[in-house]
């Protein structure tokens, strides 16, 4: 309200004012009267339109222009129109052009939007300059610097400068994560001997408990024998030798074919068989079951259990008890019968001296069959020893091979589009090499299930 | 019967076995921190023979550790940590909960951490144990650097990958290592020799990644904690065999050339350094300076026979190694900004070549376009815009296929709009009398030293040379063939003589100037090796003569397989080439 009346009266000490709006406002009709005794009602009822107009056109002159256009020298404001200075503008633009070519670049469109177009300076924050407790800090300081001048040292400097300095960078690098990456390295392989020649801490660290355990020299065999890295087919090429791009493309499709006839396999199985659906006679015999009689099946049925009643009669004849006479003989003729069985053994064993080349190669023979078995069992075990093992849960799956059809090829190594993930690919090495064991990613479980609610805005529309 | 009543399941090979969740359950951690100790320790699961016997007459899937293994973990310090950390996050759970600020901070400060040094000397006891297992770590950091930091890992992973890569490909580029490199659809492989151990790894494409849903970011972000520390410690050993400081340090005449003025357009200033490292244009500072390397003549034993032989054909591979080492050396490269930069500048680097690029597309470019003495300007582009007059323009592909093939390519068919002949795996070593693809057969051409004259005489050479081999394939058969043809002419010779002689006649006399028997010494020699092989043939004992026939039948067949596969190519060149003919008129 100050600067309001304060400029008001500026503009009554200058008459040569000049407006950018005309103010054609004049007051008609017969003023209202009221009562201006309260501050409140003086600021209800004085039109201040006026006041305002003019300080808003003060305020766009100074944006605009820097200043009052009153106050500005006819200089600033005119100039002498003679014509158009051709050769001057030309020669000054190529000037122009050539320095933007060299050093200064074009500053960005969105910083000349960004630019401040007023012409005023904004106001100084004053806040970010302040300091709470500037007094009193600056008191403290210029004592301090008393006292230095003179040399005294203070009881509080002399508690400070006793103190132990505290080693925090020894703690730091105690806690420094794992993954640092200015960590530092250090040579590990190479102090070794240092170590093992001091048998006396030897024993105290193993009496201790101190002493690391041994590392099972088994742990250092590798569960694989594939190497870590598998570089790809020469037809994975990115420009590719026709002959073997082809290969690689067979591979693929074989791999294809395979999936394909797994799936077709459990698609037929799946099929529902037409032999097990029921047909319209079918169903029909099935509700008239039971009404119509039929003898024939009837006979049949007899028939079968004569024949069961048949084969129990049998059994139970067999159980009739022998007698003596009976066991008598039949014993002799077990003896007799072990005993020909005995001479015929010895015979045997007599008569193998004449056969003793065949039986040399029978034996030979045998020797060679197992001989090839157990090569063929090494070669399996070692040809399993590639082999991904079942390590849990999943069977090992591998990986979709990396292909690129023929109109896929990049003609050059600008067009290439790489094909697979480099991650994926070592993550499946690590599963077929035996190190982790193929797993799924867990699946997210809802533990109650979803209650859907219309709200009642929504309901209200609805 | 006296005696205890034997249990089932108490003896034999169940006792060897624990399943996971037991083992889980002794160890006192929950499964996810146990499957990171067991990748860390190296402990995988185990498959026994007897799935059933050992699960307890049970036969439901299920993953099964040896006990020993289990028992052997109990002793790791790194097990308290773990349980110490999940103490760490219920206080610090407890604390938010409460809303005590200052907790939260203390609790922060102390946060449970644990190195993995003294798991990687125990797993890898010898440096060249942990140099054998490096291609995994490789695999893994060089994967991990190119992971955009969107919160798939942590940020300082990637930062801790992108540096132990950098430092491992200087490291290569210094010693000169690489030696195999392949453009493969799914990544870059390279191969490089490290104090004899050869060595792969597979880089990913930039900004390739679509993250794929069905793997363990939490697997894989143990095994690269692990192999971090790893390639750690080997980088350090490897810096320190070549005398370079370790971190490494670029040598202050070339840091002096990298200063520019607007370094912070490219980086941070905390990152400018690992940016210029990785630019790899410039040498490493060694911690000896003036260190000229000697090179150390081998000394030389006495040997004999095979052990000759062999001596020779090493020191053959160990020159021609080192004609490949210097395969660049003396040119300078430039690279378009279309050209994948890293790779390139890497393998050239690598070879003794100069390589720069444009400014404004990585820090660390040495020199500008304009230079006179660059050789060669490196364009994946149909046409240049402006070609200056002493350098080749050429395809990327070109100084891949050099470094495979060990030498420098004639570059006519690798320049700008020309149909690029196909990037063979240097990964397949063929046999003899495997089918090679023509491109092959010319490049190995070109290393025993021949020179293809002009394209169209090239095809017909390329004909000459596959005949050639199969002549070569064929000799001992033919030498074979024609010695008995000349037994048999001289027989029949003799039995004319004798035919004439009976019926009584007077046999023509007649005398005939001598000739002169020209003896070629090598024929002869070839000859008689020939006989000598032909007498050991008819000496063999029946059962080796029929392994030795069972051979040469399977080599037989393998080059008529070989053989089917060329007149296939020739047939299908031959259509392109007619097709091409039609399409031009």
């Amino acid at each position: 309200m100050a600067a309001a009346r304060r400029l008001k009266r500026v503009v009554a000490s200058q008459p040569g004012f000049l407006n950018f709006k005309s103010s054609s406002e004049s007051l008609s009709g017969r003023r209202k009267r009221v009562n201006k005794n309260k501050k409140k009602s003086w600021n209800k009822h004085s039109d201040i339109n006026d006041v305002e107009e003019f300080l808003e056109d003060v305020r766009l002159q100074e944006r605009t222009t820097g200043g009052l256009l009153a106050e500005k020298s006819d200089d600033s404001l005119f100039f002498l129109d003679v014509g158009q200075p051709k050769r001057a503008e030309r020669k000054a633009e190529p000037i122009e052009g050539k320095k933007r070519k060299g050093k200064t670049p074009r500053p960005l469109r969105i910083d000349l939007i960004l630019q401040q177009d007023s012409l005023i300076p904004a106001p100084k924050d004053v806040l970010a300059y302040q300091q709470p407790n500037a007094k009193k800090l600056r008191r403290i300081s210029q004592k301090a610097e008393q006292l230095a001048a003179k040399g005294v040292v203070t009881r509080r400097q002399k508690r400070l400068l006793s103190r132990r300095p505290v080693t925090k960078e020894a703690k730091k690098s105690d806690t420094e994560a794992n993954n640092n990456p200015n960590r530092d390295y250090y040579d590990i392989w190479g102090q070794e001997q240092s170590t093992v020649k001091d048998s006396a801490e030897d024993w105290y660290l193993q009496q201790t408990g101190k002493k690391r355990v041994k590392r099972p020299e088994k742990l250092s065999d590798r569960p694989s024998v594939l190497p870590a890295v598998e570089v790809i087919a020469p037809g994975g090429s990115y420009n590719p030798d026709f002959f073997s791009h082809q290969a690689l493309l067979k591979e693929a499709h074989e791999v294809e074919v395979k999936k394909q006839k797994e799936e077709d396999k459990l698609e037929r199985q799946l099929a529902v068989n037409k032999d097990d659906t029921a047909t319209e006679e079918t169903v029909i015999r099935e509700q008239v079951e039971g009404l119509v009689e039929e003898e024939e099946e009837e006979d049949e049925e007899e028939a079968a259990h004569d024949e069961e009643d048949e084969d129990a009669e049998g059994g139970s004849s067999l159980a009739k008890k022998k007698t003596e006479r009976q066991r008598k003989r039949e014993k002799a003729d077990k003896i007799k019968e072990l005993r020909r069985l005995d001479s015929k053994r010895q015979m045997d064993h007599r008569q193998q001296l004449f056969q003793l080349r065949s039986i040399k190669a029978s034996i030979k023979q045998q020797e060679q069959s197992t001989e090839d078995k157990q090569k063929i069992r090494k070669a399996n075990q070692e040809a399993e020893k590639s082999q991904p093992r079942r390590l849990g849960k999943l069977k090992f799956q591998a990986q979709d091979l990396e292909v690129q059809l023929s109109d896929e090829l990049a003609g050059s190594l600008r067009q290439l589009k790489p094909e697979g993930s480099v991650l994926k690919d070592r993550f499946k090495s690590l599963q077929k090499r035996n190190l982790i064991e193929p797993r799924e990613r867990a699946k997210f479980k809802r533990r109650h299930k979803l209650k859907y609610v219309e709200k009642r805005a929504f309901r209200a529309i609805t | 019967m006296g005696g205890l009543q034997k249990k089932k399941y108490e003896r034999g090979s169940v006792t060897n076995y624990i399943t996971r969740n037991k083992a889980r359950k002794k160890l006192r951690l929950s499964l996810p921190d146990f499957r990171r100790l067991c990748i860390l320790k190296g402990i995988y699961p185990h498959e026994p023979k007897h799935k059933k016997k050992v699960n307890k007459g049970s036969t439901a899937p299920r993953t099964f550790y040896l006990i020993k293994d289990i028992r052997f973990l109990l002793h790791e310090p790194i097990v308290g940590k773990f349980r110490d950390y999940k103490v760490f996050v219920r206080k610090l759970k407890k604390a938010y909960g409460k809303t005590e600020w200052s907790a939260v901070e203390r609790l922060r400060e102390n946060k449970p951490t644990y190195k993995l040094d003294h798991i990687i000397k125990e797993r890898y006891p010898s440096f060249i144990d942990a140099l054998r297992d490096i291609d995994d770590a490789l695999c893994m950091c060089f994967l991990f650097s190119t992971f955009a930091r969107t919160g798939k890992c942590h940020v300082q992973t990637i930062q801790l990958c992108r540096r132990l890569t950098v430092e491992w490909m200087n490291y290569v580029v210094a010693a000169r290592a690489l030696r195999k490199v392949f453009i493969s659809i799914k990544g870059i492989y390279y191969q490089a020799e490290v104090m004899g151990q050869l060595i792969t790894w597979l880089v990913p494409y930039q900004f390739s990644h679509d993250h794929p849903t069905d793997v363990d970011y939490r697997v894989m972000a143990t095994f690269t904690e692990l192999y971090t520390t790893l390639l750690g410690f080997i980088n350090f050993r490897l810096y320190h065999s070549l005398n370079l400081l370790y971190p490494p340090k670029l040598d202050s005449k070339a840091e002096c050339e990298l200063k520019e003025e607007n370094e912070e357009d490219y980086a941070l200033n905390s990152e400018c350094y690992l940016e210029k490292l990785s630019a790899l244009s410039a040498s490493l500072a060694r911690m000896v300076s003036s260190a000229e390397e000697e090179e150390a003549q081998l000394d030389q034993f006495p040997v004999e026979g095979e052990d000759m032989e062999k001596l020779e054909a090493r020191e053959r591979e160990q020159k021609e190694q080192e004609a490949q080492k210097k395969l660049f050396d003396g040119l300078k490269f430039f690279l378009n900004r279309e050209v994948p930069r890293e790779s390139l500048a890497f393998i050239i680097r690598c070879f003794g070549g100069e390589v720069s690029w444009d400014k404004s597309v990585c820090i660390g470019s040495t020199y500008e376009v304009t230079e006179e003495t660059i050789t060669h300007h490196i364009v994946d582009r149909p046409n240049a815009s402006t070609q200056y007059i002493n350098r080749y323009y050429i395809q990327p592909q070109w100084v891949y296929d050099c470094i495979n093939a060990k030498i420098v390519l004639p570059v006519e068919d690798y320049f700008l709009g020309v149909t690029l002949p196909p990037h063979l795996s240097p990964f397949v070593e063929e046999k003899e009398g495997d089918y090679m693809p023509p491109e092959k057969v010319k490049i190995m051409a070109l290393q025993r030293g021949e020179k293809p004259a002009q394209e169209q005489e090239d095809e017909e050479e390329e004909d000459e040379d596959e005949d050639e081999e199969e002549e070569e394939d064929d000799n001992d058969d033919e030498e074979e063939d024609e010695e008995e043809d000349e037994e048999e002419s001289e027989e029949k010779n003799l039995k004319k003589m004798e035919k004439q002689r009976s019926q009584g006649k007077s046999l023509q006399v007649k005398v005939t100037p001598g000739k002169m028997k020209v003896e070629n010494p090598e024929r002869l020699e070839q000859e008689e090796k020939a006989e000598e092989k032909r007498l050991a043939i008819m000496m063999m004992k029946k059962k080796e003569k029929y392994l030795y026939d069972k051979i040469m039948f399977g080599k037989k067949r393998k080059i008529r397989e070989a053989n089917k596969l060329t007149a296939k190519r020739k047939a299908h060149d031959d259509a392109e080439k007619a097709n091409k003919k039609k399409t031009r008129k």
